[in-house]
């Protein structure tokens, strides 16, 4: 056996066990929730069916569940996206004390444990609770419930996604060579025009990934509206989760769980596809 | 500036926000109102934890250290606790044994597939995660695993494999090989030459791999009640029950009990952490 034929067995089975382990929690239960969802019934003809997804959308609730599930990721999205891309600009391009210390703060979400985090989120935003009593003291005494809603929702999502956005921004920033910015500058290009002509084409590829994983991270969750947010409409992961638990419906559970991953999968292509590429370059 | 402080001086191009005064007045309010919302929830969570009781329109309430006793003498508590302190760490140690020797093969092996099959590692992130775990909740079913050990450190452990995979292989790759072909060729062979070399360099890349899987594991909350529920209930499973039906300052208490590990692994690891580990991690 020559060295490198060697090389490549010993590698392949040096990562072959948690590649099994992969398999097994990963392909193993999606390939199984499709094919059992797809399959006929007892008593039911051969071949595939998708009457059991006809069935679970004909329900109105679980359409509207859908619907707002796809709403208040997308307005998470947006939020993290709109307060992460100028802090990650800002600690990348501002020195001082002010940075370093932004950079302590913002991470820490990242150590809070998501039901932590929800339940924190409750005692600041409730009714009577630190912010309405802080309100309150300043003479403002009616505003809309912060929790137990949509807002509610929204609020939790960016709180503990802020600094997973930031960081992969960052990175993508700190990857940009400074002479790049430099002579941009030094032919004449504005603080806007360099922004838009050399750091956003630049870090493109963490933004899509940046995007996609919150977008899956958020629509995935379930803690933070189980939690926060109200009783209906409700994000399609607590609606999947009550099923599975609650109804003891689990075939209508896992064909939601489906659902789930086709309209993630739509968003997903885009991710693997920016970090394929963007391997090949390293 | 010459070329040793371009290389030495940190990155950056000041010129971006630079204008004095105004910008540095927004820069500020900017901050501590991010500083508000961060900070915010979990002071009052804080406070909370300390509260005999608090009413409105108060800004500070009674304190009181009542509901610790009440807490930590709730045997329901101290079984999460103790189911908690058996699942995480097994489950990082299992995943720790079988991710490092695959890491390293990442790292420093040629073998056919490499690039995609390290890219396979992100396939969980690519599921809306209660979805996985809802099918993996049927397949568990059907394997008897639902509502067993086993089956709650399988399920932990997928959040674990990315950690453990990713930030080693980042890590063995940036150890030079000289040192190690430097070893070899004084005649220690290849695994004297792992553990006495490239290990000991390794090895605070692999510690914050173990912390960041750890604190994945131990903070599974969705996972750990579908797959646990009703009899293997860990401490963030607990937290559930705690913020839907006990007085808040229970959940406020058993919030800092949970957040004890993650606090520990902060100060322990920070000279990791502020080397530039963290951001290497989630530079995928």
């Amino acid at each position: 056996m020559t060295e490198s034929r060697r090389q490549g067995a010993l590698g392949l089975a040096l990562v072959l066990p948690p590649l099994c382990l992969l398999f097994f929690l990963v392909v193993v239960p999606a390939v199984t929730a499709v094919v059992e969802t797809l399959a006929p019934g007892p008593g039911g003809s051969a071949g595939l069916t998708v009457a059991r997804y006809a069935e679970v959308l004909s329900a109105k609730v679980i359409r509207t569940d859908i619907a707002f599930s796809v709403v208040v990721t997308l307005i998470s999205v947006a939020a993290v996206f709109v307060l992460g891309y100028p802090l990650a600009l800002y600690l990348r391009f501002s020195p001082g004390r002010l940075a370093s210390l932004l950079a302590v703060v913002f991470t820490i979400p990242l150590f809070v444990p998501v039901v932590i985090a929800s339940f924190a989120m409750i005692t600041f935003l409730v009714n009577h609770g630190l912010v309405s009593t802080v309100l309150y003291r300043l003479g403002i005494e009616t505003f809309p419930p912060l929790v137990y809603n949509a807002t509610g929702i929204v609020l939790t999502e960016v709180w503990a996604s802020l600094p997973f956005a930031v960081l992969i921004l960052g990175a993508g920033l700190q990857a940009i060579d400074d002479s790049l910015i430099d002579s941009a500058r030094d032919v004449g290009a504005g603080r806007v025009r360099t922004f838009a002509t050399i750091i956003l084409p630049l870090n493109a590829i963490p933004t899509r990934i940046t995007l996609t994983l919150l977008f899956i991270s958020v629509f995935g969750s379930f803690t933070i509206p189980y939690l926060v947010g109200g009783n209906a409409p409700q994000m399609l992961g607590v609606t999947m989760t009550n099923y599975l638990t609650q109804y003891l419906r689990r075939t209508d559970a896992v064909t939601m769980a489906v659902l789930a991953f086709v309209i993630a999968a739509a968003v997903g292509v885009v991710y693997v596809a920016s970090v394929s590429r963007r391997e090949r370059d390293v | 500036m010459t070329a040793v402080q371009a290389a030495a001086g940190p990155p950056s191009p000041s010129w971006f926000w630079a204008i004095a005064g105004m910008r540095r007045a927004l820069a500020l309010g900017a901050f501590l109102a991010l500083a508000a919302f961060i900070l915010g929830p979990l002071l009052t969570l804080l406070v909370w934890a300390f509260a005999g009781a608090w009413l409105f329109p108060n800004l500070l309430p009674e304190f009181s250290l009542t509901w610790w006793s009440y807490v930590l003498g709730n045997a329901d508590v101290v079984k999460a606790i103790r189911m908690s302190l058996l699942t995480a760490p097994v489950a990082t140690a299992a995943s720790a044994v079988i991710c490092i020797p695959a890491a390293y093969a990442f790292a420093r092996l040629e073998f056919p597939g490499r690039r995609l099959l390290l890219l396979s590692f992100l396939s969980a992130n690519a599921f809306p995660k209660i979805g996985l775990y809802v099918s993996i909740a049927t397949l568990f079913y059907r394997l008897d695993l639902m509502d067993t050990f086993a089956g709650v450190v399988l399920v932990q452990m997928i959040n674990t494999l990315l950690f453990l995979i990713w930030i080693p292989t980042g890590t063995f790759r940036g150890i030079n090989r000289t040192l190690e072909e430097a070893a070899r060729d004084a005649g220690a062979g290849p695994l004297r030459t792992f553990f006495q070399i490239t290990l000991p360099i390794a090895l605070p890349g692999l510690i914050v791999a173990a912390m960041f899987a750890f604190l994945a594991a131990f903070d599974d909350a969705q996972g750990t009640l579908i797959v646990g529920t009703p009899n293997h209930i860990t401490m963030p499973v607990m937290m559930y029950t705690l913020v839907l039906s006990y007085p808040q300052p229970v959940g406020a208490v058993f919030s800092v009990l949970l957040s004890l590990p993650s606090l520990a692994f902060l100060l322990l690891a920070q000279r990791y952490l502020r080397a530039g580990y963290l951001a290497a991690g989630y530079s995928l």
